[in-house]
């Protein structure tokens, strides 16, 4: 039988950014993944990390602390990611959320994010691949982006470094209580004893949250997007729509159309040239067959913002699946019935942004010196009881 | 005379990876085609793989031992050939 001092559930980014942070202050890190490193969801995503979109708040307080931690976080783990301060931009097209979007930047200001509003010419002049036809975008030095795939490879590679150990093509089949306590994690591949699981399996940490009998409300909601031959770079940084801003945090707002789909514009241009424009937003359970009305509709979205889009060849496409919780933020907590179960799931699609933080909350979680406090009291399990 | 060893060839030619670079892989712990896929980019290319899965099924095979499987663990994506953006957009308005 072995024996680890923790065992993490689930080998995506999250997973390996919270191994590399408990590596030191545990002997023994395991962490089980039922197929590849990085495969699932933080395989199928954008590259972007982008500040501008938080709603300005909390949302954006905490995803300023794990930007922060990005600066070094190459030096830190010794390998490289594609870690790049590109920028972002918000295209704006139509003059109805241009009034939305001055508000939105104000807010984010206030909130101490580095953002401004450029009109059409200025919008142009940095990214001359924009339509004539918009109205302006915002832009923020601070939003940067790095290759998704290197960075999970990144924090698994620093971990084994550090002495976890990271079974991968391993499935987890239950995980065995004693007395409302964690006892060990039963695997296809053998038995686990340890008195610390974390649940980091994305979209399907509810699974996994029932073997201790835990309901966990996070559905999975479908995102697809199209990838292009490499062309020369066109696109600087990463740019999104305020379509989709404004789809995103005015919900409640009867004016508000969400598009069809929940298409919204991000486009982004990789080290090697591949351009990665999405997406879509449904729910639609972990059905992974698309139909080519939602392909078109992307591709017919993206082309009225970068019209030289057009002649670009389409590879292929991808679909992942983002943790929903319902109000845009992870559950970072202890599951109170359960001893030695936390759970660090629901980042949707802010798991890359997230990342580097997430693994210092957990890391809080087991160590309780009391550092941030703050960020984890809003990330609670029972803000949805 | 400089001894000649064994000769590396080109596995995925779109994303100019090499056998040695795959074996290295298999030696350090890849066991399958996806894995492969994820450290060097093969079969991300153009041609996404038409030309070099076969060759990847084989070397992790010939290195695992398992028969090669049936149906490719390296999954297909739409569109299956090449298109134009442009063209797909088009598509839409047909409906």
């Amino acid at each position: 039988m072995e024996i680890a001092d923790a065992v993490i559930i689930g080998g995506g980014v999250i997973g390996t950014s919270i191994a590399y942070r408990l590596a030191d202050i545990c002997d023994k890190v395991v962490v089980v993944e039922k197929g590849e490193v990085g495969a699932q969801t933080s395989g199928s995503c954008d590259k972007a990390i982008i500040l501008q979109s938080k709603k300005p708040g909390f949302p954006s307080k905490l995803a300023q602390a794990s930007r922060a931690i990005y600066e070094n976080l190459e030096d830190e783990l010794g390998i490289p990611f594609e870690f790049k301060k590109a920028g972002g931009m918000i295209v704006i097209q139509s003059p109805e959320h241009l009034q939305f979007m001055k508000q939105f930047v104000e807010d984010q200001n206030k909130a101490g994010i580095d953002v401004k509003l450029l009109d059409r010419k200025e919008a142009l002049e940095k990214q001359p691949c924009f339509s004539p036809h918009i109205v302006g975008s915002t832009y923020s030095r601070e939003d940067a982006e790095v290759n998704p795939l290197l960075l999970s490879q990144a924090f698994a590679k620093a971990s084994r470094q550090k002495g976890a150990d990271i079974k991968t093509h391993t499935k987890v089949l239950d995980i065995t209580c004693e007395h409302g306590r964690v006892k060990g994690v039963q695997t296809d591949k053998g038995y686990i004893a340890t008195e610390w699981v974390i649940n980091a399996a994305g979209p399907f940490a509810p699974a996994i949250a029932e073997m201790v009998g835990v309901e966990l409300t996070i559905k999975p909601r479908r995102g697809v997007i199209l990838i292009t031959e490499k062309i020369k770079p066109i696109v600087h940084g990463n740019i999104l729509c305020a379509q989709y801003i404004a789809a995103k945090h005015l919900t409640d707002n009867k004016g508000t159309e969400v598009p069809p789909f929940g298409i919204g514009l991000s486009l982004g241009q990789t080290k090697s040239g591949n351009l990665l424009i999405g997406g879509s937003r449904e729910f639609v359970g972990f059905d992974k067959s698309i139909n080519a009305n939602i392909l078109s509709s992307i591709a017919a979205h993206a082309s009225q913002i970068v019209p030289s889009l057009k002649t670009v060849q389409i590879i292929r496409s991808m679909v992942g699946f983002r943790p929903y919780t319902g109000d845009g933020l992870p559950i970072i907590d202890k599951v109170p019935e359960v001893e030695g179960f936390l759970i660090a799931a629901g980042h949707e699609g802010d798991g890359i942004a997230l990342a580097p933080i997430t693994g210092y909350l957990v890391r809080e979680l087991i160590e309780r010196s009391g550092r941030h406090k703050e960020l984890l009291e809003p990330l609670k399990l029972e803000r949805f009881k | 005379m400089e001894e000649i060893t064994v000769q590396d060839t080109i596995i995925c030619r779109c994303e100019e990876v090499m056998l040695s670079e795959i074996i290295n892989q298999l030696e350090s712990g890849s066991e399958t085609t996806k894995e492969l896929k994820l450290k060097t980019r093969a079969g991300m290319g153009m041609c996404q793989g038409r030309t070099c899965r076969p060759l990847l099924e084989q070397a992790v095979s010939f290195h695992t031992s398992n028969a090669i499987p049936c149906v490719s663990d390296l999954t297909y994506n739409t569109p299956i050939r090449p298109l134009a953006l442009g063209e797909l957009a088009r598509y839409g308005k047909d409906l």
